[in-house]
């Protein structure tokens, strides 16, 4: 074990130490320690050892068990299986996606764009990857996006690392425009029984305002390079040589595949009306949309069944929030997050803008540096707690799922997507971008978006 | 039979400070895909294939993206290719190498190329220095003689 790595367990030690002080500063039992101490881990852990965080979450959660901090009844309620086997199923559809060539056709519609200028391109990328996002989770979108914006820039020879970045804060921002954005949309939507028509009417033309605000502040920042990449459009003029640069696979697979994808949308869209309909459980079609339409891909090409599952579906990070879900619950079952939930609620001083106020700006700002997935976890707890404090809740789920996505511009590893960008730019372009580079535009995006989705939560009477 | 009857004894390599383009250059010559890189005291440092250059100019994204056609040669890859060709060996060449001792059986050789998906395999001694090298083909010619396939 090397030196560094030492360090880093001393400060994971240290941390968890602090916890435990602070613990009993607000005399916690012992138990409420354990859960809290074990899902600290858990997250610090994300920051240390990223590499190490599924091992770190299996013994967090073999030691609950053994020290009787959960029985195993709750642990697997607390889990949250329907948000996995979402997650599964959407994967295993992305997977189809990819195969029948949909990267192709999306460099497509960017090149043969009539007149591509280089604002054109700018307002181009922000909306795809924004409305990429809405629909497929952001990882996905985002090397997507990142390779085409590579390609594109590398045929017109400009540096491609503004595009990179318009990219990457279009992306943490359309990811809040649906459920399926962001695992934390599908997760806050879970456990708040906020449905997909709450996300199309609510979430998605606030997303909408951010990103036009975003797109403007872009072009304002980027103006030496976007006229560096308009020159250079109109030099290598017309897109006849680029509209061959990359051509897509079979036509008609591309049809199918696509066209599956839009169906399960379709239905996705209208689960609430069919649960009204059938009179089913709030959220029972949305969770089971993806999961039947990945059955009957599976179905038919059964014989690439078990590479949707194997290679498609990122089992690694779905097993981690499994287990971090699980000790969430922990936290929740031993009664830690209502000690929190009225900590935070007088110093609210109990009035409920102050409560979404304080849960949107730690979000921002916490998921700046955490994974917003963590942070979201933890919160979910927290804000089901208000509601026995006579809170009504809608506003603040607003709050988590905005906080968190938005909080992600801000730094370089404000969230997964702009790790994966630019892990991508370093290795192909051999760019790597400094933290304070980033901090500058992702500062200037993520409070003012942050703010305006503030206005809007305070404000507007359709989030209160 | 063991590995060490029918290995190549001499072994060409490169050393870790070759250049890529000098390296691709040695490949050509004697025509074979790849080469072991060796260091002054003939322990084993890496495993140069022409596999790496490909790596090394196409983006590594294809495989995330699923299926797409190049229709026209993107312009990067003059780029990196002539941002590689006074790279050293070291830069590209893939460090984990898969070794056999010399006294491994020839089944053993071949259940390891097929797993680990490899075509030639460096033999190290006790001292863990290269004394010869073993490729797919040594392997089968050994098998095709027993069963009277060829003769020599």
């Amino acid at each position: 074990m090397d030196n560094r790595l030492i360090f880093k367990f001393i400060i994971l030690f240290f941390l968890i130490f602090l916890v435990n002080i602070i613990s009993l500063g607000l005399s916690l039992n012992s138990t409420q320690i354990i859960a809290l101490s074990i899902f600290s881990a858990s997250v610090f852990a994300t920051l240390l050892f990223w590499d190490f965080r599924v091992a770190i979450a299996f013994l967090g959660i073999a030691l609950l068990l053994i020290t009787k901090t959960v029985d195993l009844e709750n642990l697997i309620r607390f889990a949250s299986l329907e948000v996995i086997l979402f997650l599964v199923g959407m994967m295993v559809l992305v997977g189809l996606l990819k195969e029948s060539g949909f990267f192709a056709w999306l460099v497509t519609i960017i090149i043969r764009m009539r007149n591509l200028n280089a604002r054109k391109f700018v307002f181009l990328i922000s909306i795809i990857s924004a409305l990429l996002a809405c629909c497929v989770d952001e990882v996905t979108s985002i090397v997507f996006m990142v390779a085409a914006i590579l390609e594109i820039c590398d045929y017109f020879e400009v540096e491609p690392t503004p595009y990179i970045i318009i990219s990457v804060l279009s992306t943490n921002i359309g990811s809040t425009g649906t459920v399926l954005g962001n695992p934390i949309g599908i997760l806050i939507a879970s456990k708040s029984g906020l449905t997909f028509e709450d996300f199309i009417l609510k979430a998605f033309p606030l997303m909408i305002i951010c990103l036009l605000l975003t797109i403007l502040l872009v072009n304002l920042w980027y103006f030496k390079s976007v006229k560096e990449l308009d020159r250079n459009m109109q030099r290598f003029a017309a897109n006849e040589m680029l509209i061959k640069l990359i051509s897509v696979p079979p036509e008609r697979q591309l049809k199918i595949g696509l066209g599956v994808f839009i169906i399960t949308l379709f239905f996705i869209s209208l689960h609430h009306r069919l649960e009204l309909l059938w009179k089913l459980e709030n959220n029972t079609l949305l969770l089971s949309i993806p999961l039947i339409f990945a059955g009957i891909v599976m179905i038919w090409k059964w014989k690439r069944a078990r590479q949707y599952i194997e290679k498609d579906v990122d089992w690694w990070t779905l097993l981690f929030f499994l287990l971090l879900f699980a000790k969430a619950g922990t936290l929740k079952y031993t009664a830690v997050t209502g000690i929190f939930a009225k900590k935070i609620a007088s110093l609210a001083k109990s009035h409920p803008l102050g409560l979404t106020s304080i849960i949107l700006w730690t979000t921002a700002l916490g998921s700046s540096i955490l994974d917003n997935v963590v942070l979201v976890a933890a919160f979910i707890p927290v804000i089901q707690s208000f509601k026995e404090l006579g809170f009504v809740l809608q506003p603040l789920w607003w709050a988590l799922l905005f906080g968190g996505c938005f909080g992600g511009n801000i730094t370089l590893i404000g969230s997964t997507a702009n790790i994966v960008a630019l892990g991508i730019l370093e290795k192909e372009r051999k760019i790597k971008i400094s933290f304070f580079k980033w901090l500058k535009i992702g500062l200037i995006v993520g409070l003012l978006t942050t703010f305006l989705v503030w206005l809007a939560l305070i404000w507007h009477p359709l989030y209160h | 039979m063991k590995v060490k009857e029918i290995m190549k004894k001499e072994v060409v390599s490169l050393s870790k400070d070759t250049k890529i383009k000098d390296a691709f250059g040695k490949l050509l010559q004697i025509h074979i895909s790849g080469l072991p890189v060796l260091d002054e005291n003939l322990r084993i440092v890496g495993m140069f294939t022409e596999k790496d250059i490909l790596r090394a100019i196409l983006p590594g994204y294809l495989e995330k993206v699923g299926r797409f056609i190049y229709e026209e040669n993107p312009k990067i890859i003059q780029k990196k290719l002539l941002d590689i060709q006074d790279l050293t060996v070291e830069k590209l060449m893939r460090k984990d190498v898969i070794t056999v001792d010399e006294d491994t059986t020839l089944c053993e050789v071949a259940r390891i190329m097929l797993t680990q998906n490899v075509r030639r395999i460096p033999v190290l001694d006790k001292e863990k220095r290269v004394i010869g090298i073993v490729a797919r083909e040594d392997i089968i010619k050994a098998y095709a003689k027993e069963a009277r396939w060829i003769t020599d």
